[in-house]
């Protein structure tokens, strides 16, 4: 790596990209209002929305067009899933685009990829290789038919016609124990390839579930906001105090930073695959430790309001942590972005002169 | 969205070797030396030979004294630049305000000005502060009083860092004490060498050399007035806005840095490819720190301090780049350990002395140009929208400074 190389820095939304973040927000912001988050609770599930959803091709719009898709790209996805999270919407959206990407990767059978681009039954991502354990908690897995595993080399489609039983959770989540040894499986691929898919499918499912927590924290900070400019206390707008605005920033901070962040991560593993492998855990633990910080701090903005459970907040709460270590401890992510970097970086710091020769 | 590299066609290639090949003879070890022992961020020598080829303002024309430059290679010239560590912070400060000047000076005096600080003779420092203001700028109670054709000046500012290789001092004062407080300031451009102006040198511990500048009886011609009487805060508004990274460029096909928060991640990046150096370095046994998880994830929450920092746009990436260096610099002094506290210079020093030093220099990138409180006051009002606080302060001076002004008020009569 070369601190020092001139590369665009360009984090801009294209006209098409701003029209697809418009018309999901649109859409969330009408169909999945609080009360129909509630409403799913507590399988987090909302069967007409992921209905409409799938009509909309959100989970289907990054395959190509010869396969039912829109030629969409993993950026274009990332604004999707901050629309999701800003309206924590009860579906199995990121779980279903990141294993229709998979599944078209490694050129599964057309009928497996129909399924799981027109939404018709639900694929879910195993979060760890068989290795690590074949009975795992599996997100989606409570309204999945299919969970996507990696067995040793081999990339496997776990199948099961009825979902095993949702287990209840902070997240409301649909989470459900799957045995990823047993049951109908079926064998995709074998080999260095399967396991870069699985691999790279993890990385796509964490930049896009990094995105969702941006979108999450900016509408926790959102309700905090709206608060804190008309709470009064001795006199006082509560927003115009420093203990009380500063923490806010700082929430603005931390999720104008993991966005772009995010967004970066995506582009290289996009574009330019290889050349800055540590990003990806890089922005996923980042916006994991922004959606946990800054859900707390809006919540707490709300007093005694923000944790009873008819505040709004409280559901933005219990998703931060219930969204973000559904892959296990981000903290993983940051030894690994650690990992990776020595590779990048050069085992002696070089002369400040001779790296200007270089 | 991009992050490509930006492709360069010959010219630019060219360019880029002719900028290496300057970087190699002139910032040289004799120039950093210099500056470990000044902590000056300036260098006479090299800033006459950027001043030569029209590189201290690059992308003014060539018949202005500039070099014509096209954005990719000012772009490329900064980069090399950072890379060969030029000390720049009075070229910054020159920079920063000369635009302002152009706008707001006589004509004649800014023909004369705008020449000097091309071929690199002329230097502006920041007149801003003051002991009992500091981010509190519109606070400013150095007087200026008009007699004749003439402004005569008293008081005093500090953190003038670059005062005494500067010829200017782009000077904020106070000229009616009874005017709402951002109403009675009138900018200057106060020439240094005149009689009454005396430099006083402040070191810091992060090895940098900034100043107190005293004013008595300065007299200077009414041509090195900017902005109308009364009327400074419009001008200042200009500079200040930049410094604060307020409407900085998150713009399709930019190559810019997205906040001035990067500057400061400049010397975290070292910091950390001194760290991973250490960490890389096998012990005798054959193991080697990176090994052991722990220490990849010290390192890796560094490197996601810096990667956070460098993606936050405007005031909010100031705010983030500054934290990270003061809270990952000492997290790599504990991570190497001893190593890291040894002084550079002494040959066991790890990598020049790197985390030493950026652990050091780390604390006054959460004051420079505002502090970061400051700047968490811009984002609660102007991102968030939440109401300000209600100061007695904020809208007139308070009568603690009117009265303590008074003591210190210029003999000269006032204007009737």
């Amino acid at each position: 790596m070369d601190r020092f190389e001139l590369r665009y820095q360009d984090y801009s939304l294209s006209e098409d990209q701003q029209t697809v973040r418009d018309a999901f927000r649109d859409f969330f912001t009408s169909e999945s209002p609080s009360s129909r988050v509630r409403a799913a609770e507590p399988t987090g599930f909302d069967e007409r929305l992921w209905r409409q959803l799938s009509e909309m091709g959100a989970a289907s719009m990054s395959l190509p067009e010869a396969v039912g898709g829109d030629d969409a790209t993993l950026l274009d996805l990332l604004l999707v899933a901050e629309e999701l999270g800003r309206a924590l919407a009860p579906v199995p959206c990121i779980e279903q685009a990141v294993s229709a990407r998979a599944l078209h990767a490694i050129g599964a059978p057309s009928d497996l990829l129909a399924a799981a681009a027109d939404g018709s039954s639900v694929c879910a991502l195993a979060p760890e290789p068989v290795g690590r354990g074949a009975r795992q908690l599996v997100p989606g897995g409570a309204v999945a038919q299919n969970v996507l595993a990696l067995d040793g080399d081999a990339l496997v489609l776990v199948h099961s016609d009825e979902p095993p039983a949702h287990v209840p959770n902070q997240g409301r989540t649909p989470l459900a124990w799957w045995d990823l040894a047993g049951g109908q499986r079926r064998e995709l691929a074998r080999g260095a390839h399967a396991v870069e898919v699985y691999e790279r499918a993890q990385a796509e499912w964490k930049l896009l579930m990094a995105s969702a927590l941006v979108g999450l924290t900016e509408q926790a900070l959102h309700i905090a906001v709206e608060f804190a400019k008309t709470r009064e206390t001795m006199g006082v707008v509560i927003g115009s105090l420093q203990g009380v605005a500063f923490p806010l920033a700082d929430i603005a901070i931390g999720i104008a930073g993991a966005r772009n962040l995010t967004r970066r991560a995506a582009w290289y593993l996009e574009n330019e695959p290889g050349v800055r492998p540590d990003l990806v855990p890089a922005a996923y633990a980042y916006a994991a430790q922004v959606a946990t910080h800054g859900a707390t701090t809006a919540q707490h903005t709300q007093g005694g309001l923000g944790f009873t459970t008819e505040a709004d907040a409280s559901l933005y709460f219990l998703r931060a942590k219930g969204w973000s270590v559904l892959f296990g401890d981000p903290v993983k992510d940051i030894a690994a972005a650690g990992r990776l970097l020595a590779d990048e970086l050069p085992s002696q710091t070089a002369p400040v002169l001779a790296a200007a020769t270089g | 969205m991009d992050f490509s590299r930006v492709e360069l066609d010959e010219d630019q290639q060219r360019f880029l070797e002719e900028v290496r090949a300057f970087t190699a003879e002139h910032v040289t070890e004799e120039v950093h030396e210099h500056e470990r022992q000044t902590g000056s961020g300036f260098n006479l020598g090299v800033h006459l030979e950027l001043g030569k080829r029209g590189w201290v303002m690059p992308e003014w024309p060539v018949e202005k004294g500039g070099a014509g430059l096209d954005p990719v290679r000012a772009k490329l010239l900064d980069l090399e630049l950072h890379r060969a560590r030029l000390p720049d912070v009075t070229m910054g400060t020159t920079r920063l305000t000369i635009g302002t000047v152009e706008k707001f000076g006589d004509p004649i005096m800014v023909a004369e000005v705008v020449k000097q600080v091309a071929e690199g003779t002329a230097r502006i420092c920041l007149g801003y502060s003051e002991t009992e203001s500091g981010s509190d700028i519109a606070g400013a109670k150095t007087r200026a009083v008009q007699d004749g054709d003439e402004w005569v000046i008293n008081g005093q500012k500090i953190w003038t860092t670059g005062a005494q290789q500067c010829q200017y001092a782009f000077l904020i004062t106070r000229t009616d004490f009874d005017l709402p407080k951002h109403k009675g300031l009138t900018m200057f451009l106060l020439p240094l060498e005149v009689p009454g102006v005396e430099i006083q040198p402040i070191h810091t511990y992060g090895g940098e050399r900034t100043n107190v500048v005293y004013f008595s009886d300065v007299r200077i011609s009414d041509r090195y007035r900017l902005g109308g009487v009364n009327d400074g805060w419009s001008v200042l508004r200009g500079p200040l806005d930049d410094e604060h990274s307020i409407g900085g460029p998150e713009a399709e096909r930019s190559f810019q840095d997205i906040s001035i928060g990067s500057m400061f991640v400049h010397q975290l990046e070292r910091a950390l490819d001194a760290a991973y150096a250490w960490a890389k370095t096998p012990a005798p046994d054959g193991s080697r720190p990176i090994d052991d998880p722990l220490v990849q994830y010290r390192l890796g929450a560094v490197a996601l301090r810096l990667e956070a920092s460098i993606s936050t746009p405007g005031p909010l990436g100031r705010v983030k780049g500054s934290e990270s260096l003061v809270l990952g610099g000492a997290e790599l002094v504990d991570l190497v350990g001893p190593l890291a506290l040894i002084s550079e210079g002494h040959p066991d020093a790890h990598a020049g002395g790197e985390i030493d030093y950026s652990h050091r220099f780390a604390q006054g990138t959460a004051t420079y140009g505002g502090t970061v409180e400051v700047f968490r006051n811009i984002i609660a009002q102007h991102v968030l929208g939440l109401p300000r606080a209600n100061y007695p302060g904020h809208k007139v001076l308070s009568q603690k400074r009117r009265e303590s002004s008074a003591a210190v008020a210029s003999p000269v009569p006032q204007p009737a």
